[in-house]
């Protein structure tokens, strides 16, 4: 077992500080970055390096997406609609971990990020060229939709309004997204946040809100299965959550000051750089 | 007169559910620290404590969110939380 010290415990804080500005800002769980460091660097069991990233994203999830629902970026609807299927794809991953390969797993995951990685970065250079990231406006031909809504951008002053569509592959995507959570302990953000802004229209700063507000309940759905399994280890949890927890409200600063297509270059980035280690693997 | 139920409220009120839950982990998590460096035996007690303070804070966020849209009348979302409570319910049966 991993002995915790004063050092070992204030550089596992530092990890989880940079984790949680990253989720904060991408609306990603940063599970990607915390089971390969607890297995690697650490000689961590796998499953119990799930459990504790599990955690992590919870913690960070639930800290943003305080601050996030209170000003209106994180879209509640929509996130609740996405809940559903993430939460069932979650427990059918929990369950089946250990029983599929997990290397087929990610090789699929990582073909699916390279266009996902491409088609970010095209729209974040587009919106860069001529001046901001576009999205389609609420009520633009006729009704609302009772998921669209709006928000105030701090780093352009002023409120952006947009459309939300294609809510049904959403949903389906969102299964999937959910079932990675129980798998391979990560938050789905990787393909939430893609997926809201590309495939539904939403603003990248909304869809990274939004995001944190959904992938806790999939870490939750998938952490009680550990938990009841005895994956946790409660003491390297704690130390992890705790740098999490600080580096997420530092992260919603720069969330609310950067610009959104600036964002949108570095998750392309972000995408990229996960793809290409899952491939290596 | 019924009062209405804002939308400002019920973002106040899912914000400090949240808040409470993270703050209530973070709490035994320091407990435990605490307890672990002064040589006490119940230090995994808080450690344990703080996991599953967190790992309940966002079921009691469902939770609320099924009362919030219940007081809004958004019947078929409070209906999707109220799917996902159970979801969540059932992780733990598992």
């Amino acid at each position: 077992m991993f002995d915790l010290t004063f050092l070992n415990s204030s550089l596992l804080v530092i990890f989880g500080f940079f984790i949680g500005v990253l989720g904060s800002v991408m609306g990603v769980g940063g599970g990607i970055f915390i089971v390969p460091m607890l297995v690697l660097a650490l000689g961590i069991p796998i499953h119990q390096a799930v459990a504790v990233s599990l955690a992590a994203i919870v913690a960070s999830s639930s800290a943003v997406a305080s601050v996030n629902v209170e000003r209106g970026l994180a879209n509640m609807r929509l996130g609740v609609a996405l809940e559903v299927t993430t939460a069932l794809g979650s427990i059918a991953g929990a369950l089946l971990a250990g029983r599929l390969s997990s290397n087929i797993i990610q090789l699929l995951f990582a073909l699916v990020l390279f266009p996902v990685s491409a088609g970010m970065f095209m729209k974040g250079r587009r919106a860069l060229k001529h001046g901001r990231a576009r999205s389609a406006p609420a009520a633009a031909d006729g009704i609302p939709g009772v998921f669209d809504s709006e928000f105030f951008d701090h780093s352009i002053d002023s409120r952006t309004s947009y459309r939300v569509k294609n809510m049904a592959p959403a949903s389906f995507i969102s299964f999937f997204a959910g079932g990675l959570s129980g798998l391979l302990g990560l938050g789905g953000g990787i393909i939430q946040v893609p997926m809201m802004n590309l495939l539904c229209g939403v603003p990248i700063k909304a869809a990274a809100a939004t995001s944190n507000f959904l992938i806790g309940v999939s870490a939750a759905a998938s952490l009680f299965i550990y938990l009841k399994k005895g994956y946790l280890v409660p003491e390297l949890a704690a130390v992890i959550v705790i740098g999490v927890l600080l580096g997420s409200f530092a992260g919603i600063y720069i969330l609310y000051k950067a610009r959104s297509e600036k964002i949108q270059m570095a998750f392309s980035a972000l995408v990229f750089i996960v793809a290409v280690k899952m491939l290596m693997k | 007169m019924v009062k209405v139920f804002s939308d400002k409220e019920f973002g106040k009120l899912i914000q400090r559910t949240l808040l409470a839950g993270v703050s209530l982990s973070l709490f035994f998590f320091f407990l435990g620290f605490v307890f672990r460096f002064s040589g006490f035996q119940s230090a995994g007690a808080a450690f344990r404590a703080g996991v599953l303070a967190l790992a309940l804070t966002p079921v009691a966020r469902v939770a609320m969110l099924v009362y919030g849209y219940w007081r809004t009348k958004e019947y078929r979302f409070a209906l999707a939380s109220f799917t996902v409570l159970a979801l969540l319910l059932i992780s733990v049966l598992l």
